[in-house]
């Protein structure tokens, strides 16, 4: 049985995971010719979202306030949803994939955080 | 271009213009066509060359942009990959303190063999199966911005003997014009220059630059090459000078070079003190009748005409010459008083046409307006009614208006520019209002609505840059089905007087939008209606792809082409995407164009207007593409050297594509 402190990091992998292949595919369309995106501002743009999700989910599971952890959850929500939606607008697919996984892992450390609560509540 | 011109126009507006429908003020505009010399005798050569033909900027000298191939087809055109691709490295994209380049050239297969020429002023003689670098000929032209913002180039002409003696070099040469005004003559299987051509190869253009002699001549656009003439215009500075050079078009023995005659635009009497209505495009050539066509641009400066108040017919017209003689066949004027930089800016497309039951000799004439004038071209009278219609006058102190214009009743219209466009909610939105306040300040009635010294100004659509440009259009000669691609782009317009202008625009001229018309008592500011983040003020879509069937000048279909793209993000491909370069059409049915500011190369179903393929190239390929049959296999070979004009991206990419063997 997965200890509590590993379960609630369960999320913030799938989120890393998920920003980091999107930092990777942003990178990949900045610098490699003839992606339709080589060296734009919004390409630019998305490398440096992805990698505050990145960051983000790096520090979600070493923060302790519940406070700052909602805080850190809605921005990197936002960063996510800003992020695919702009990887639409550059016709990154790929981008748009990598986001989709990291709100999911962003899902899945939101749902592990409530887990516990609520059986405390129940005992 | 900054906000600055933006805020400037604002804060000067203080009443709105007052244009209006009223009685002619002076100026007699000569209409109809104005007929020369005698139509010269014909010959039996064909219109439509009996084979694939690729061997000059228009694909063919009846600049009809067609390929009689049917290799790749509406069916297989999906399935299209990259045959190969090359880098001339002739590129700057001026971030180092270089001139950015702008490259149009349409690569030219003859000889069995792809010429190009580039924005360093290079030839390029590539294998058509492989890219593969035949041999390079360097002008090592000054590489410095003489009379265009950039390094431009639109490829190189071929010419051959009729009856080439083997082993004698230079019995097919490859010419390529520089911005420094020369003309450079290679042999097309060595790249050595041709010493019999001029001087040692070079033919200096400006030697006949001399009146109002402010820049050189440049010849940016390759020569037309027929028989053995080689005719030619050139480009020159915009917006720069009251007095510029006059319009010239030359023909030079192609061996030689030694000058057989030259056509003059402007008569003599007034050549001093305007200028230009220069042909700066391409040509097209009717061989059976032994015509040249030429589209001709606006006299100078370009938004005053105070300084050329009579009838100039033979400007912003198409003009058909002798090309045996030069002489002016006829003419007919398509602007009168051209006082918006409506230059005739793309070489007529000749097809014979069946209309109510008789064939007919057309030529196609698009135009920055808009229009298309489809007239006969042994003649020059109008195929269709054209209508003299009144436009509105203005209040310029010292200037003069044309009571009517002429329009077209059919074709209908590209774009409709009889009423102010509309302002784009979402650009509204985004600009907090900004549009609104903007397209409120601007008068418009009709593209015919004068420049104003009142107000914010006139709004400019279509603008100086189309409408439809330097591609003109293609044409299916069997189902007589045309193709044209256009920009919807609006622009807005002040004249301000010398005083106001040297305060507002700066000593220095020609910045932020600012353009001296020096020696005019007016300089005036340009700029396109865009909110604060750069979005268009008006509704999409921002440019179209139209078929057109020319038996009755009805359009067969039309659809948005490409898509806008700012800071890489893509807009919907609802939206269209202001275009630059043509369109070539084949036998298979296929369209292929690139244009876009996607940078995107695509091909669409000739019958339909569906999308059928697209790839992606470095940079918008604003030029016509080449469609050759070589080995038995057809390729379409795009250069992708983009333009200012719609993107602020450079290539020095030519890429070939062919279906998989």
């Amino acid at each position: 049985m997965p200890s509590p402190t590993r379960s609630r990091r369960r999320g913030a992998i799938v989120l890393f995971a998920g920003a980091i292949g999107g930092c990777a595919v942003a990178l990949y369309n900045y610098f490699v010719p003839l992606t339709g995106v080589t060296g734009s501002g919004g390409a630019l743009l998305v490398i440096v979202s992805s990698a505050l999700v990145a960051a983000a989910a790096l520090v979600l599971p070493a923060l302790a306030g519940r406070a700052g952890r909602v805080v850190l959850r809605t921005l990197a929500g936002l960063g996510i949803l800003g992020t695919a939606l702009a990887g639409l607008l550059l016709h990154e697919g790929w981008l748009v994939l990598a986001m989709a996984i990291a709100l999911a892992g962003l899902a899945i450390d939101l749902a592990q955080s409530r887990a516990p609560a609520r059986r405390g509540v129940a005992a | 271009m900054t906000r600055a011109p933006l805020a400037l126009a604002l804060l000067a507006a203080t009443a709105l213009p007052t244009a209006t429908l009223a009685a002619p003020a002076g100026y007699a505009p000569e209409t109809g066509t104005v007929h020369g010399a005698p139509l010269p005798a014909p010959t039996d050569r064909p219109l439509v060359p009996p084979t694939a033909t690729w061997d000059s900027f228009h694909g063919q000298l009846n600049a009809q942009k067609y390929a009689p191939l049917d290799q790749i087809t509406a069916a297989n055109a999906g399935q299209l990959q990259k045959a190969w691709e090359v880098h001339t490295g002739d590129v700057d994209d001026g971030s180092g303190g270089g001139t950015e380049t702008v490259w149009s050239a349409t690569p030219i297969f003859a000889n069995d063999t792809l010429y190009l020429g580039t924005p360093f002023y290079r030839i390029l003689a590539l294998d058509p199966g492989t890219g593969r670098q035949k041999w390079a000929f360097d002008t090592k032209s000054e590489l410095k911005p003489l009379t265009q913002p950039a390094l431009k180039n639109r490829g190189v002409a071929y010419w051959q003997a009729a009856a080439p003696e083997p082993g004698a070099s230079c019995q097919k040469i490859v010419y390529i014009g520089t911005m420094d005004a020369r003309i450079f003559a290679v042999d097309a299987d060595s790249g050595t220059p041709c010493a019999g051509f001029a001087d040692n190869g070079v033919l200096d253009v400006n030697r006949w630059n001399t009146t109002n002699a402010r820049w050189p001549l440049s010849v940016l656009q390759p020569p037309t090459v027929v028989g053995d003439h080689l005719i030619f215009g050139w480009a020159g500075k915009d917006w720069a000078y009251e007095q510029a050079p006059p319009g010239s078009v030359f023909s030079v023995d192609a061996r030689t070079g030694r000058l057989e005659w030259t056509y003059d635009t402007l008569p003599a009497g007034i050549r001093d003190q305007t200028g230009t209505a220069n042909v700066w495009a391409g040509m097209s050539v009717d061989e059976a009748h032994g015509l040249v066509y030429l589209p001709v641009s606006s006299p100078s400066p370009n938004y005053w005409g105070g300084n050329r108040t009579a009838a100039l017919p033979t400007t912003t017209a198409v003009t058909a010459l002798d090309l045996a003689t030069g002489r002016m066949v006829w003419t007919r004027q398509l602007v009168h008083h051209d006082i918006w930089d409506y230059d005739i800016n793309s070489a007529p497309t000749l097809v014979d046409i069946d209309v109510d039951g008789q064939t007919v000799p057309a030529l196609i004439q698009a135009t920055k307006m808009g229009f298309l004038f489809v007239l006969n071209r042994l003649t020059g009278e109008p195929v269709w009614p054209i209508e003299e219609r009144p436009v509105p006058q203005g209040d310029v102190p010292g200037e003069v208006y044309s009571a009517t214009q002429p329009f077209p009743t059919r074709p209908a219209p590209l774009l409709d520019q009889s009423a102010k466009p509309e302002v784009w909610w979402l650009a509204d939105l985004v600009g907090f209002g900004e549009c609104s306040r903007l397209f409120d300040s601007l008068s418009y009635e009709g593209m015919y609505s004068p420049p104003t010294t009142t107000g914010g100004g006139v709004l400019a659509y279509p603008d100086s840059s189309g409408g439809v440009q330097w591609g003109g259009v293609a044409v299916d000669p069997v189902s007589q089905t045309a193709v044209v691609n256009t920009s919807h782009i609006v622009q807005y317009l002040k004249l301000f007087d010398r005083e106001t202008y040297d305060r507002v625009a700066g000593a220095s001229g020609a910045e932020n939008g600012y353009y001296p018309q020096e020696g005019a008592p007016y300089g005036m500011m340009l700029d396109v209606a865009r909110n604060w983040l750069g979005m268009p003020c008006w509704k999409p879509p921002f440019g179209e792809l139209v078929a057109i069937d020319m038996k009755t000048g009805a359009v067969k279909w039309r659809r948005p082409i490409g898509a806008s793209q700012q800071y890489g993000f893509y807009m919907p491909e609802s939206w269209g995407s202001p275009t630059i370069g043509g369109p070539a059409v084949t036998k298979g049915g296929v369209i292929f164009i690139g244009a876009t500011i996607d940078s995107k190369v695509r091909a669409y179903d000739l019958g339909t207007g569906r999308e059928l393929w697209s790839s992606i190239v470095e940079a918008p390929a604003v030029a016509t593409p080449a469609v050759y049959d070589y080995k038995g296999r057809e390729y379409v070979a795009f250069v992708a050297g983009g333009n200012p004009i719609i993107k602020d991206q450079v290539g020095d990419e030519v890429v070939a594509y062919a279906l998989p063997q």
